[in-house]
């Protein structure tokens, strides 16, 4: 008895596991079918037309996914979309990516990574589905960060980038120019407090002044751009700035200086605002400080938020058509910038009143004039790190810029050699 | 006859769901790992990769350049202190906590196991920002306090080796005291009492009784610590490699030199066989201790 217990016990664990990895069956592969359904006499003559399902995946803000169900709901009941969280989005794509029965039909992320998804051959151009016209309204730098090797693989929706903020009660005017952001900190940095605070060993903070001085990272050529003479005269320049802000440069640090009223000035993301706000701190925004030697104003990284189709979907090209065109138009760029005082990439939103009278969008509108989209080459992701070692080392230790640059620059190329 | 040809059967399907699970779960990735090493899975050849023999491990041997060997140098020096200090501070943290007539001994355990019961990237993040952090870190407040100027605790090589060996102990000195703490409540006392008689000391009966009865409990114990020290990742990346907050310090052990190196580049084949190399390397460790154990060098 015992031994026929053990042995059914086994043949059970053994079921599960097979089970537990068995294929899901493609009950949820909703696609546009007409099916004959009874009607109630019994006769199999009316044609009822099933939903088309839609899986849309994002994996940052709560208020991104609730406007953007809003807003495709307006689709249903021919289309059901379902906007679903997923974490560590980016790598689910690489594993799933090309399985229709795992992956989502599209998905909501930043543009910096349609390089690496294009090579992978899992994304559909959106031009596939809307004509190119779509994007005649649309701010020029957020269709060409949408656009890898001549094709347009996003639907951008609003981009984010840099801001420079002042606290008013303690700057009563922010700084025109470098050298008087550096006069000012000369000034104002003493007892624990700041006259101005940046993540300054942070590669996406401290290329904006890399920017001004015509240097770049790496270009869209996937060039790495670190020995040159622009950027390591920017390294230079901007190492002045680093001995009067706090050594770590460490995000949580800079944000809770200016939070606490500690430090007078910073550079940060939109999303930091609420927080600020609530904090009591009277904040004023200001164009980025024009660099003295270049005439160039600090030129951040834009990154732009916007919708992919993966190329599993294709056989839904109507409802996927349909979704694209819904978020085409303004509505959904106007209801994310009342929402989370998002930038708006379709200029028709800048007509509504609500968008004109956000002083942080229409900053975030002009910075768009300068701001410098993300690479979105697939090379781009070995150079966040080699830049911030590089940066690290000669802002936090005591490293040449000039050598730490060339270094910087033979280790970049090995790394993208390893890439192939 | 026949029925003794069923019986040999019998531990083969007792064990088989195990030993499916074993497979499934630890072999098969290795093997897969193994397989990829030798193919050109890169983000340019994702789905359409094809064997192409050795090439990523030619590859990943240039790869192993002279940063490789400082990493892996200060890998065994990493591993070697923790392991020393872990030893040192557990036992006497476990003795203490066996002297007769200590009161509230469940209390003092229940707070040394705190560390281990939280989870380690919340704890090093903790000791990041609340102790190590130049503006407002415990350390620099106390410093400060006594009237010497702040320290940047992990921003060069030497004491940010030092901040991390720090957050280690914190992390695994738990379950070290644990097992001491086991282990020397399972000697028999009449040991000591004999000793006692015989006019032993502390030191005497520590030499003579105890570590020599420790030895064959916590054998096994310290050569999991070994493993898990050695191929310690989180602890230095999060204090001084995190994107995005690089704190300037190279303190790379061989984990975290070859994941920058090597897994950042999204070339699934050449971070596969770097894997394995760094996977045969353990496998000779582990044979080399193994060899050990049954020399008698470590009593187990």
């Amino acid at each position: 008895m015992k031994k026929l217990l053990a042995i059914l016990l086994i043949a059970t664990l053994c079921m599960s596991t097979i089970v537990g990895c068995g294929k899901k069956k493609e009950e949820d592969k909703n696609t546009t079918v007409d099916l004959e359904s009874e009607n109630p006499s019994g006769d199999k003559k009316e044609k009822a037309k099933e939903p088309t399902h839609i899986k849309i995946w994002y994996e940052t803000q709560e208020t991104i996914a609730e406007e953007l169900q809003k807003e495709l709901d307006k689709l249903a009941p021919e289309i059901v979309v379902s906007v679903e969280r997923k974490d560590k989005l980016t790598e689910a794509l690489k594993l799933v990516g090309n399985d229709p029965n795992s992956a989502p039909d599209m998905y909501f992320f930043a543009h910096d990574k349609i390089g690496i998804y294009a090579e992978m051959g899992i994304l559909s151009p959106i031009t596939d589905f809307i004509p190119e016209s779509t994007f005649d309204d649309f701010i020029p730098m957020t269709v060409s960060a949408a656009t890898y090797k001549d094709q347009i693989y996003q639907l951008p929706i609003y981009f984010e980038s840099l801001l420079f903020m002042y606290n008013k009660d303690l700057m009563k005017e922010a700084p025109r120019t470098t050298d008087d952001l550096l006069a000012y900190m000369e000034a104002n940095t003493k007892d624990g407090n700041y006259g101005f605070v940046e993540q300054h060993s942070t590669a996406y903070f401290t290329v904006g002044w890399i920017h001004a001085y015509n240097g770049f990272i790496i270009n869209d050529k996937a060039e790495p751009g670190l020995d040159l003479k622009e950027t390591k005269d920017a390294i230079k320049y901007h190492k002045q700035f680093v001995k009067y802000m706090p050594i770590d440069g460490d995000y949580n640090t800079m944000t809770t200086l200016f939070k606490e009223g500690k430090a007078h000035s910073t550079i940060g993301g939109p999303s930091l605002i609420p927080d600020l706000i609530e904090n009591g701190i009277d904040i004023g925004i200001a164009p980025m400080p024009v660099v003295n030697e270049t005439v160039k104003a600090i030129s951040p990284f834009a990154g732009i938020q916007g919708i992919y189709v993966l190329k599993g979907a294709e056989s839904k090209k109507e409802a996927v058509t349909k979704i694209l065109q819904q978020l085409s138009k303004p509505d959904i760029g106007i209801n994310l910038a009342k929402a989370m005082g998002s930038a708006p990439v379709n200029n028709n939103c800048y007509e509504d009143d609500a968008v004109k009278s956000n002083e942080i969008v229409m900053t975030l509108k002009k910075a768009s004039a300068t701001a410098v989209p993300m690479p979105n080459v697939p090379e781009m992701d070995v150079m966040w790190s080699i830049t911030e070692n590089l940066l690290s080392s000669v802002n936090k230790g005591d490293a040449d810029p000039v050598t730490a640059s060339d270094e910087a620059q033979k280790k970049a190329l090995e790394q993208i050699k390893s890439m192939k | 006859m026949k029925k003794r040809g069923y019986k040999k059967f019998i531990p083969y399907i007792y064990s088989f769901p195990g030993l499916a699970l074993i497979g499934l779960m630890i072999v098969f990735p290795i093997l897969y790992t193994g397989y990829i090493s030798l193919t050109n899975m890169n983000v340019y050849h994702w789905f359409d990769f094809q064997v192409i023999g050795f090439q990523n491990y030619m590859k990943a041997l240039f790869v192993l350049d002279t940063g490789f060997l400082t990493a892996f140098g200060r890998t065994i020096v990493w591993t070697i202190v923790n392991m020393v200090l872990q030893m040192i501070i557990a036992f006497v943290i476990a003795s203490l906590l066996n002297v007769e007539g200590l009161r509230l001994k469940g209390l003092y355990k229940t707070i040394l196991m705190f560390p281990w019961a939280m989870p380690g990237y919340i704890s090093i993040l903790l000791w990041k920002m609340g102790m190590f952090n130049t503006e407002f870190g415990l350390l620099n407040h106390w410093l400060n306090k006594l009237g010497f100027a702040n320290v940047h605790w992990l921003n060069s090589n030497n004491i940010a080796f030092a901040s991390s060996v720090m957050v280690n102990l914190w992390l695994a000195l738990p379950f070290m005291i644990m097992i001491i703490d086991g282990a020397l409540q399972s000697i028999d006392k009449a040991y000591y009492e004999s000793a006692t008689i015989e006019g032993a000391g502390y030191f005497s009966k520590a030499r003579k009784i105890t570590i020599p009865l420790l030895r064959p409990i916590i054998a096994p114990a310290v050569v999991i610590t070994i493993f898990t020290t050695f191929k310690q990742f989180d602890i230095i990346y999060l204090l001084t490699q995190q994107q995005g907050s690089k704190t300037g310090a190279d303190i790379h052990t061989i984990i975290t030199y070859t994941y920058e190196k090597a897994f950042v580049t999204n070339n699934y084949g050449y971070s596969s066989a770097i894997s394995i190399i760094i996977f045969m390397i353990l496998i000779i460790f582990s044979l080399t201790i193994r060899g050990r154990l049954k020399g008698g060098d470590v009593d187990a």
